[in-house]
């Protein structure tokens, strides 16, 4: 029905995350009538990503390519209000922006890419643990904020983590779960409320 | 105790059923059909609405009935005549599973299993006594699903560790540093199987001795030991597995942890496996069945729904009256199938208490009892 060209836009478009046959239609017709320039644009924006965006030589969160000799380095790490001495750990670059939303933490982080998962093929030697090393030693961290999800590969990832760290001196922490705020106990699945009680606080 | 009540049924595109509408006895509803019309599957539509699960098959996208339909059982559930009602729905769009409670989401798939607790009956079952533990140790985890439903959890994060352990311990050795992270894991999920699992089997046992002496002849004890493969005490499991590493590798398979978990059936103190007959076999599941019915009721403060799936293909008439007597004695609400109707004879149920429906090719059609 359509043509060649078109057809493999559509395929393409169909790979996006969220995007399924009929969005990625309505996008390729809205970009074959839409103004020359700003398609021209939008193509160019998506053919220079892989030269102008690169990980963050120190944390592993995107970051935009200055010059070719200069290693790239993202906004957080380039931030001298933020704080050198709490390093928060996660698994996926997702988990750092929810973080950055909530605006709860102002230390800086480091973005792992992989969670350990021997039946995935994911060994120690699969994460970058010499890189975190070296990044506790020379910004001299004191508190490592393991945010790796509550999952089993999460959790062990976290435990991996902690035993390699804690040798260095740095102080290890996890983030807690427990009951979602403005939530009502009676509410809660019966796992969280557990793991909540479990990780009770005291008041001082 | 009330009994739960199952007081309207709506199946849509399950299995070979497109579409069927029940209206349940209060009593009992008999299923009846000739072989492969669709009664097991209006049971199993029926668990599934109560606990989203299946009780033929793991693989959920079996039961959707071509590939792009959803499969989808609305029930409308009572916890006894004078309590609260509530509309249950269960269903499957391209393997996914979706519940929901008065058009709410539960908090979690546990929490939607231990609403409308149901108890069923399979052929599957009927080597309870004498086959393999795993379908021991699976009753012991409905228990404890009423008694804990955490429970459920630890369980499913104590496998998947188990097997990431495994697979280090092949790949990498026994020295390779993940293990020491999965064993924690193991054992921090292992032990809490273990302990609820233990209490489960004390509730089972609780049950047990009253149910085994309705049924089998007189004098006769049963008793039902629960024996751990692992170890309630986190530590202590964490040390085993420690321990095992370079034995774990050479099996190919954790030779320590719930897994192994046993429920040793006894008569008078005698390995129920070698010293019972066949008969007593029967009872023996039974019983246990019934021990589970009788958990789940005290743990849940209803009495749940029974499922018979053909129970009565392997008796006679008199041996069929006298299993659904008892079954009756409950005082649940009950549904079977059966092939041959006119063997269901309930004196004991009054007759507005007592629904007749014929299954013909996944279509349902009401019949006059018997």
């Amino acid at each position: 029905m359509f043509p060649p060209s078109l057809r493999s836009l559509i395929e393409g478009l169909a790979r996006l995350p969220g995007v399924g046959e009929k969005t990625a239609t309505r996008f390729a017709l809205f970009l074959v009538t839409a103004e020359e320039d700003y398609v021209r644009l939008l193509g160019e924006q998506i053919q220079g990503l892989s030269s102008s965006i690169r990980p963050c030589h120190r944390c592993g969160f995107l970051a935009q390519v200055r010059s070719p000799d200069e290693p790239p380095l993202c906004s957080i790490c380039a931030d001298n209000h933020r704080d050198r001495s709490q390093l928060c750990v996660v698994g996926r670059m997702q988990d750092l922006l929810a973080i950055e939303r909530s605006g709860a933490f102002r230390g800086r982080y480091f973005v792992l890419s992989k969670l350990l998962s021997p039946l995935d093929g994911v060994g120690p030697a699969d994460l970058p643990l010499e890189a975190l090393a070296r990044r506790v030693h020379e910004d001299g961290v004191r508190e490592v904020i393991l945010a790796t999800p509550p999952t089993v590969d999460g959790e062990a990832t976290a435990l991996l983590l902690a035993r390699e760290l804690r040798p260095q001196g740095v102080r290890v922490s996890r983030i807690a779960s427990g009951v979602p705020h403005g939530g009502d106990i009676e509410y809660a699945d019966q796992i969280t409320l557990g793991r909540a009680l479990e990780g009770r606080q005291l008041i001082e | 105790m009330e009994p739960l009540l199952l007081e309207h049924l709506a199946v849509r595109e399950f299995r070979n059923i497109e579409r069927a509408d029940l209206r349940p006895g209060r009593r009992l509803t008999v299923i009846s059909g000739d072989n492969g019309q669709g009664k097991t599957s209006l049971l199993e539509a029926i668990y599934f609405a109560a606990t989203s699960k299946s009780f033929r098959t793991p693989r959920l996208s079996e039961v959707t009935r071509h590939e792009h339909a959803i499969a989808s059982v609305r029930a409308r559930f009572r916890d006894g005549p004078g309590g609260l009602s509530r509309e249950q729905l269960a269903s499957i769009d391209e393997g996914q599973r979706a519940v929901k409670i008065d058009e709410r989401r539960p908090p979690s798939l546990a929490a939607y299993a231990v609403r409308s607790p149901i108890v069923c009956f399979h052929s599957a079952e009927l080597e309870l006594s004498t086959g393999a533990a795993s379908a021991r140790r699976t009753l012991l985890d409905r228990v404890s699903l009423f008694l804990e439903p955490g429970s459920l959890d630890h369980r499913e994060r104590y496998r998947k560790a188990l097997r990431e352990r495994q697979k280090a311990l092949s790949v990498r050795g026994p020295d390779s540093p993940e293990l020491g992270p999965y064993e924690e894991l193991c054992a921090r999920h292992g032990s809490a199987v273990s302990r609820s699992r233990g209490r489960a089997a004390e509730a089972v046992n609780a049950c047990l001795p009253e149910m085994f002496s309705r049924i089998a002849a007189p004098g006769l004890t049963l008793e039902a030991i629960f024996k751990r493969g692992g170890s309630d005490d986190e530590q202590h499991m964490l040390q085993e597995l420690a321990a095992r590493r370079a034995r774990d590798r050479l099996r190919g398979a954790p030779g320590f942890g719930p897994h192994r978990d046993e429920l040793n059936l006894t008569i008078d103190g005698h390995q129920a496996r070698v010293v019972a007959s066949q008969g007593q076999h029967r009872a023996l599941t039974l019983a246990l069945k019934l021990a589970e019915f009788q958990a789940i009721a005290r743990a849940r403060g209803v009495l749940p729904i029974l499922l018979l799936d053909d129970v009565s293909s392997e008796l006679d008439r008199d041996r069929t009256a006298a299993l659904l007597l008892l079954l009756g004695q409950m005082g649940a609400q009950i549904f079977l199938t059966t092939t041959r109707p006119e063997l269901i004879l309930t004196p004991w149920v009054r007759p507005l208490e007592r629904v007749d429906v014929r299954l013909e090719s996944g279509a349902l059609n009401p019949i006059d009892a018997p």
